[in-house]
């Protein structure tokens, strides 16, 4: 009786934890993969593996953080394994998802290329900086989550932060100096 | 907003050493910030709901990769006794022997081949044998000659011997030579 009642209730809260986060946890796939169908797979997955450790829910401290950091390996497994995506496919992507907001044809198409050299740019970055540099986007993540998240300390995910817009403003420059 | 919070990213307002932040942020922002399409919840929800028995067998640690169908279980009890054991043991000796004797049954013994069959090349370019016949190189054997009488008098009073070993290996008139009878040495 008391089993079935607790069963129950790790189930709803389950399921609540579905509905709250799988728009995060979306999102931050989506950055890494940029693919919608390989970041819904992603998302499936890491509640799969939530679903395995449910009776233990209840034991950890920040389901959010911890969610994303479930995330987060699995899409870095995953993009790991995958080759390498050509720039052309993340302008095609882009050109898809991003909000029309009053542009025209020509122009989306412009902003979709633009968006995508400086993802090219992003991935020239090393694995470290770019971690750090990609998780930094998100608005909901502090500095101190995103340290949870990658397992380093506040300061390291700093000083990464520093180095890799450092960086990334000198792979601009070069690209505007060859264009 | 917490302090936390106010900790983050000083570099997106230009202080805290960061240098300012750059066009590539708005890009990370803005692929950051797409919207989780339509009811990604509820086929999440379908999905986990479609494996639930795989989910906590994990979970439990009795997940099998190729899992008994639910009648061969041993928890089922059928398998437990000595007898049906026994049986099932004598079935597989049975279907094992019987497969054997069938293929020992069929298998025919091959007659040796006489000759080896070479295999005909034509290689673009190449030489050909124009036709012809392979012989294989035997040496001749020995030529017994006729006229040779073992055992005649006419040797024995010679005290010679009436053949003369044909070596191997000589020429053919060597041969001959040697195979003439030994009459006329005796004259």
């Amino acid at each position: 009786m008391y089993d079935e009642a607790r069963q129950r209730a790790i189930e709803a809260a389950f399921a609540d934890l579905v509905s709250q986060y799988s728009g995060t946890l979306y999102r931050v796939a989506y950055s890494v993969l940029r693919n919608a169908a390989d970041a819904e797979d992603a998302v499936q997955e890491a509640f799969m593996r939530v679903l395995r450790h449910r009776e233990t829910l209840d034991e950890v401290r920040d389901q959010r953080v911890w969610l994303i950091r479930i995330v987060w390996n699995i899409v870095l497994d995953r993009k790991r394994r995958a080759k390498t995506r050509p720039e052309t496919d993340d302008v095609a992507e882009l050109a898809r998802v991003l909000p029309a907001g009053g542009l025209s044809a020509e122009e989306r198409a412009a902003a979709a290329q633009h968006h995508a050299r400086v993802l090219a740019c992003v991935e020239q970055l090393p694995a470290k900086e770019r971690q750090v540099l990609m998780l930094s986007a998100f608005e909901e993540l502090t500095s101190v989550e995103i340290a949870s998240v990658l397992g380093i300390t506040e300061s390291s995910v700093r000083s990464r932060l520093f180095r890799a817009r450092n960086l990334m403003a000198g792979l601009l420059d070069h690209q505007r100096s060859l264009r | 907003m917490n302090s936390s919070t106010q900790k983050r990213f000083a570099g997106r307002t230009g202080s805290g050493g960061f240098p300012a932040s750059g066009e590539f942020e708005s890009t990370l922002r803005l692929i950051a910030s797409l919207p989780a399409p339509e009811g990604l919840a509820e086929r999440v929800q379908a999905g986990l709901r479609a494996a639930p028995a795989a989910a906590s067998g994990a979970s439990t640690g009795r997940t099998r990769i190729l899992a008994w169908p639910a009648a061969l279980r041993l928890e089922n009890g059928w398998l437990q006794s000595s007898l049906a054991r026994s049986a099932a043991a004598a079935a597989i000796a049975a279907v094992v022997a019987g497969g054997g004797w069938g293929v020992y049954s069929r298998v025919q013994l091959t007659q040796p081949q006489r000759g080896i069959a070479l295999p005909r090349v034509a290689a673009p370019g190449g030489f050909q044998g124009a036709g012809a016949m392979r012989t294989p190189q035997t040496l001749n054997g020995p030529v017994a000659a006729r006229t040779v009488t073992v055992g005649t008098q006419a040797t024995k009073a010679a005290g010679k011997p009436t053949q003369t070993p044909v070596h191997r290996g000589k020429s053919a008139a060597a041969r001959k030579a040697v195979a003439q009878p030994a009459a006329p040495a005796a004259k």
